[in-house]
């Protein structure tokens, strides 16, 4: 590629405008979310700014990937709405929904030797009919899509046969393909070594950059601070704190969540904040209970 | 095929699908994959010669190919035209419809199941249906006619699958498990109506216990007949959606597919192929899982079969009834003691290599 830009900012579908402005407002209103008759999450209202990366994060069971599934209509809530550029996503039809908004599960599975080029054609699923299966336009952005992702070379390699890091590139490029303004991604670096969460994060800000808004559930609160423009801490179907990471991530935070004593400081290099020293509270198991 | 380094783009999909119409500026661009044109015209020649062996072949006489065409078109001697015309050809078409029929409701709810096992033979249609069926002949005071009893049977069955598996639908273990007690009970129920009736109504309802091709009432052979082309384009309507069920349902929902509506749909229309096969041939369950592994096989990898199956059932139902009537002629084997014996061998196989368990 002679080009310096990533390939999405040529994207068509999306004007040269800021991204603010174009990328769409994703809500909720008084939502709540239940497995059966567990109530998991409720009446929870919450913002997220439309063109960077927010993370939610939380320790397990609170509720960060219930409310993933009910961000993407994967669960239909028990109450209140989610709202994508102001309408209720109940009230789009699923096809069209899926123009806008993309959700890569976690660790999805590939059939069997599914190949990379396969793999991110589906994405152009929603964009097509039984009578228009294929067009010059379809291959123009999946070969987009695996250039942007680095995959060009790998293209007819089963998805299996793939290393994590390049197998969640090649889902991620799925995603891309699809065109939505909008990517909900759970836990896109659960299974990476180092090397390859790093490979998965900087491509996720490249497609914020690009005006993508990303909303990510992940584990690891450090790598939520490096990477995420906005942050979103939940614990037992709360949010208990949202914001700039920065501003956010307090010891005390820290504490609630997870029930681990730390220090923070600041990374030199980034000005992310950085967790050290950390070590069990001598009242882990309550801790929740401030 | 090129190999994929000396590719330039990366995504040649014209060397693998042939887009019809080929205009490149067509709005209208439907892909068929010419592996599976290949399969499917394969499937087709081998059927049409069965077909014609089957026609030609027979204890009563076997026929000349210029005698059985004259025959075949009205102009040959009275007898052959009589056994062409009256004996051979509906049992041709009869074993065409059902295996294609069975085939293609196996293929349909392996795919939705994501499991090769997940035929509607295992899951116990063809048991539900066959004891309505039966139960109709044996005279129990249920006048339906067998198609329509048969159609309750299944659907009957399907409900009680679904209703003991939950919650957890279709895919995992205990839908199959669902699925075979309810056979099991069927199965029995079949039995002990055979075992309460006179000895000539148990006879009479005896071929719908094994699967045979010999008795087959002509309205069930034209109700199935007129079922499987729309249900054959309904799975071809289907082939895309079920093509991204593969993946898993949250993928599936994120690109637009609308998950349960197209289960529910492709279910269906396997429930309503299979009452209306087994109303003409009896539970024949093997063909759901030899048809579809068959097309399976010949087709390219990550597609689903719809077509390829519903040719490779036909073309086994058609070899079976002719094996079956050939081997230890004049007596008959039924078709579907000749298909269990040809497809044990493959359940086993499947059930022990762990490689072809799963995502069919």
């Amino acid at each position: 590629m002679t080009h310096d830009a990533p390939a999405c900012e040529r994207d068509t579908a999306q004007p040269d405008t800021a991204p603010d402005m174009t990328a769409p407002d994703m809500a909720t209103q008084g939502l709540s979310l239940a497995y059966g008759s567990v109530a998991v999450i409720e009446d929870l209202d919450l913002q997220l700014p439309a063109g960077q990366v927010t993370a939610i994060v939380g320790p397990n069971g609170c509720g960060k990937s219930t409310l993933l599934a009910g961000l993407s209509r994967l669960l239909k809530p028990r109450g209140g709405t989610v709202l994508l550029n102001g309408t209720d996503i109940r009230h789009q039809p699923t096809r069209q929904l899926a123009k806008r908004l993309a959700l890569l599960p976690q660790q999805p599975h590939a059939p069997e030797a599914l190949t990379v080029a396969e793999l991110v054609r589906f994405g152009r699923h929603p964009h097509q009919s039984w009578l228009r299966q294929w067009s010059l336009e379809d291959k123009r952005i999946v070969d987009e899509a695996l250039d942007m992702t680095g995959l060009t070379p790998l293209a007819q390699r089963p998805v299996d046969a793939l290393s994590g890091g390049q197998r969640q590139r090649a889902w991620i490029a799925m995603a891309i393909a699809q065109q939505t303004a909008t990517l909900l991604l759970d836990e896109p670096t659960s299974a990476l070594d180092l090397g390859h969460q790093v490979e998965v994060y900087e491509l996720i800000q490249s497609l914020a950059a690009s005006g993508k808004t990303i909303v990510m559930v992940i584990h690891d609160l450090v790598s939520a601070c490096r990477y995420a423009d906005h942050l979103i801490a939940m614990h037992q179907g709360h949010v208990i704190a949202e914001g700039l990471p920065g501003e956010t991530v307090t010891p005390e935070l820290v504490r609630r969540l997870y029930g681990v004593e730390c220090s923070l400081i600041t990374d030199p290099a980034t000005g992310a904040p950085l967790l050290t020293n950390v070590r069990r509270t001598r009242d882990a198991l309550d801790g929740s209970a401030t | 095929m090129t190999s994929p380094a000396d590719t330039p783009n990366a995504v040649r999909q014209d060397k693998y699908y042939l887009a019809l119409p080929l205009g490149q500026r067509s709005p209208l661009r439907v892909i068929v994959d010419k592996r599976n044109l290949l399969a499917n015209l394969l499937l087709l020649g081998l059927l049409i010669l069965l077909a014609g062996a089957s026609l030609n072949i027979g204890s009563a006489a076997s026929l000349s190919l210029p005698a059985t065409l004259r025959a075949l078109l009205g102009d040959g001697s009275p007898l052959d035209t009589f056994v062409i015309q009256e004996l051979r050809l509906p049992r041709v078409i009869a074993g065409i419809v059902t295996g294609g029929a069975f085939a293609l409701a196996g293929c349909l709810m392996q795919t939705v199941a994501r499991n090769r096992l997940a035929t509607p033979g295992i899951v116990g249609l063809d048991n539900g249906a066959t004891a309505f069926a039966v139960a109709s002949v044996v005279g129990t005071g249920i006048s339906l006619a067998p198609p329509a009893m048969a159609l309750t049977g299944a659907a009957v069955a399907a409900a009680l699958t679904f209703g003991l598996t939950g919650r957890i639908g279709v895919r995992g273990y205990r839908f199959l498990v669902a699925g075979i007690g309810v056979g099991a009970v069927f199965g029995a129920l079949t039995q002990l109506m055979l075992t309460r009736v006179s000895i000539d109504a148990a006879n009479a309802a005896y071929p719908w216990t094994v699967g045979s091709l010999n008795a087959r009432p002509d309205h069930a052979v034209l109700s199935l007949s007129l079922a499987l082309p729309p249900a054959l384009l309904a799975g071809i309507w289907l082939t895309r959606s079920l093509t991204v069920l593969r993946l898993s349902d949250a993928v599936a929902i994120s690109l637009g597919i609308a998950a349960g509506r197209c289960r529910m749909a492709a279910l269906s229309v396997a429930v309503i192929l299979t009452g209306l096969a087994v109303a003409v041939a009896g539970p024949v369950g093997m063909v759901a899982l030899i048809g579809p592994e068959f097309a399976r096989q010949l087709s390219a990898k990550n597609t689903v079969p719809v077509v390829g199956a519903t040719l490779a059932g036909a073309v086994v139902m058609v070899a079976a009834d002719l094996l079956g009537r050939m081997l230890l002629a004049p007596i008959e084997i039924p078709v579907g003691i000749v298909t269990a014996l040809i497809g044990s061998p493959l359940l086993l196989w499947i059930l022990l290599n762990p490689n072809a368990r799963t995502a069919p």
